[in-house]
């Protein structure tokens, strides 16, 4: 039998729909009042969660072991914590991400296994929290804070962007989400592979910076930055409570 | 096999000729010239101009040893099928995709900005791919061509570092392919930016790949190149 944690894409009972006309938008954003379009029913918005895991932002896992400060990249989880209860009250999809790689590690790039391990912390290595980024080993799984609640998706991607070699963009077109809000770890890396794949396939994008982090402070204000460039080249950035300042049971305005 | 080693960062980048592709990115009017859609959206492109003298170098050499040359660029169908609303509307009213700019309608495929600058036209046999992102993979050919003709590393130059360059670098990394960013073959119109995206590439022991700057690059190649005897 086949682990469904191990599956590329898991879900479980069918979410309950916005039944109430709850939508979302102008949201107070830089460098427009988010999204374009003025206003997005929830049935079409979803939360992307990138990453949330040990490995990147609890003791004893990648990030950890590689020397980094897990207290940087564990700062967005009470905002993101707060805008899930917000988003599931309110009908609007949410999507976890897990990076990740087979116990027998076909799909690990060669050179992404090589920098891993020139660093001091080879993916597929034994550590404190098991075998390092491998799916099915604790470091993998998704912190307490923001796990996953029965029927939200749930996406495992062998490489930085949540779209490549998985079905994230079937599961968007399929469930007809056309607007993203993107939180998780780290800034420059994941979310900004995504953001950028998100961007290039037509979403409308919203970047949550309380809900994100990175392992140098630097980098998460520059990759924020960059969003707000030659008019939103990638999107906008907010704040969770932009978001929720901005969900009304207004519908269609 | 060739293996040649550049000084780079995070450590040094190595390589067989045979299996490299340069790749060119965006050096497209719009972006480049002055008078360009770039420019008229209140960009200096002195900054980007800067890089064309050392990527005609970079590309000199590249046509002389038969390494893979592949240039790209962003722009859209003239029926704007290709472009999602979100990018479209995005724009400043009347400075939209599509719209007429100095130099023909912005970012719109056969248009004379849309072409590639004169100092780096493509020759006859070079690719060219044509993107409707930043990205140089999504909605290409590009992964394919690469995997036909057997290459696994990327030369990695063209405008602007921290859009068009990271997003096809990132998307390049996740494939599996290993990267060298040509640090003075790439542009931004902001400098911090610049540094940053530069900075991000060879983070975490070269996250995305790896960084050198050019005169390194082909100074590894001409060390590589047998001495004649007298």
């Amino acid at each position: 039998m086949i682990d469904a944690r191990t599956t590329n894409v898991t879900r479980a009972p069918a979410r309950v729909g916005s039944t109430d006309g709850w939508s979302v938008g102008p949201v107070a954003a830089r460098p427009y009042a988010w999204p374009y379009d003025g206003r997005v029913d929830t049935r079409h918005l979803a939360v992307i969660c990138i990453d949330w895991q040990v490995d990147f932002c609890g003791a004893g896992g990648y990030v950890d072991r590689m020397g980094y400060d897990i207290r940087l990249t564990r700062a967005g989880l009470p905002a993101t914590a707060m805008l899930l209860e917000h988003a599931r009250a309110t009908g609007m999809t949410v999507i976890h991400t897990r990076e990740g790689h087979a116990p027998d590690l076909g799909d690990l790039p060669a050179n992404k296994r090589w920098r891993s391990a020139q660093i001091g912390a080879e993916i597929g290595s034994a550590g404190p929290r098991g075998r390092i980024l491998v799916r099915g080993e604790p470091g993998w799984e998704i912190v307490p804070e923001v796990a996953p609640a029965p029927g939200e998706f749930v996406v495992d991607k062998p490489g930085k962007g949540a779209f490549y070699a998985t079905n994230l963009d079937l599961l968007l077109r399929t469930n007809q989400i056309t607007h993203l809000l993107l939180t998780g770890i780290t800034t420059d890396v994941c979310v900004h592979t995504t953001m950028r794949e998100a961007n290039d396939r037509g979403y409308e994008c919203l970047v949550l910076a309380d809900c994100t982090g990175a392992t140098d402070p630097s980098n998460h204000d520059a990759a924020l930055h960059m969003v707000t460039m030659q008019g939103g080249v990638f999107g906008a950035v907010a704040e969770a409570a932009d978001v929720i300042a901005a969900t009304d049971r207004g519908g269609e305005q | 096999m060739t293996e040649i080693i550049v000084e780079a960062a995070p450590s040094p980048f190595r390589f067989d000729p045979a299996s490299t592709a340069l790749v060119l990115i965006d050096m497209q009017r719009d972006f480049v010239e002055p008078g360009g859609f770039g420019e008229s959206l209140g960009n200096d492109v002195s900054i980007l101009q800067a890089v064309v003298p050392p990527l005609q170098a970079v590309l000199a050499d590249a046509r002389e040893r038969g390494l893979t040359v592949i240039h790209t660029r962003e722009g859209h169908r003239p029926d704007l099928s290709d472009c999602p609303p979100a990018k479209l509307m995005r724009g400043a009213p009347s400075m939209r995709i599509g719209d007429p700019g100095p130099k023909g309608r912005i970012l719109v495929r056969g248009e004379y900005g849309h072409d590639i600058i004169d100092d780096l036209a493509p020759l006859p046999g070079e690719v060219v791919i044509d993107k409707p992102g930043k990205g140089s993979f999504y909605a290409t050919g590009l992964d394919d061509l690469l995997q036909a003709s057997g290459i696994t590393s990327l030369i990695v130059t063209g405008v602007t570092t921290e859009v068009c360059v990271h997003t096809t670098v990132r998307e390049a990394n996740d494939r599996g392919y290993e990267c060298l960013v040509l640090s003075d073959c790439v542009g931004s119109y902001f400098p911090e930016f610049q540094k940053a995206a530069l900075a991000m590439i060879s983070a975490q022991g070269g996250i995305f790949g790896w960084v050198a700057p050019s005169p390194d690059y082909l100074s590894a190649l001409t060390a590589d190149e047998p001495t004649l005897s007298a």
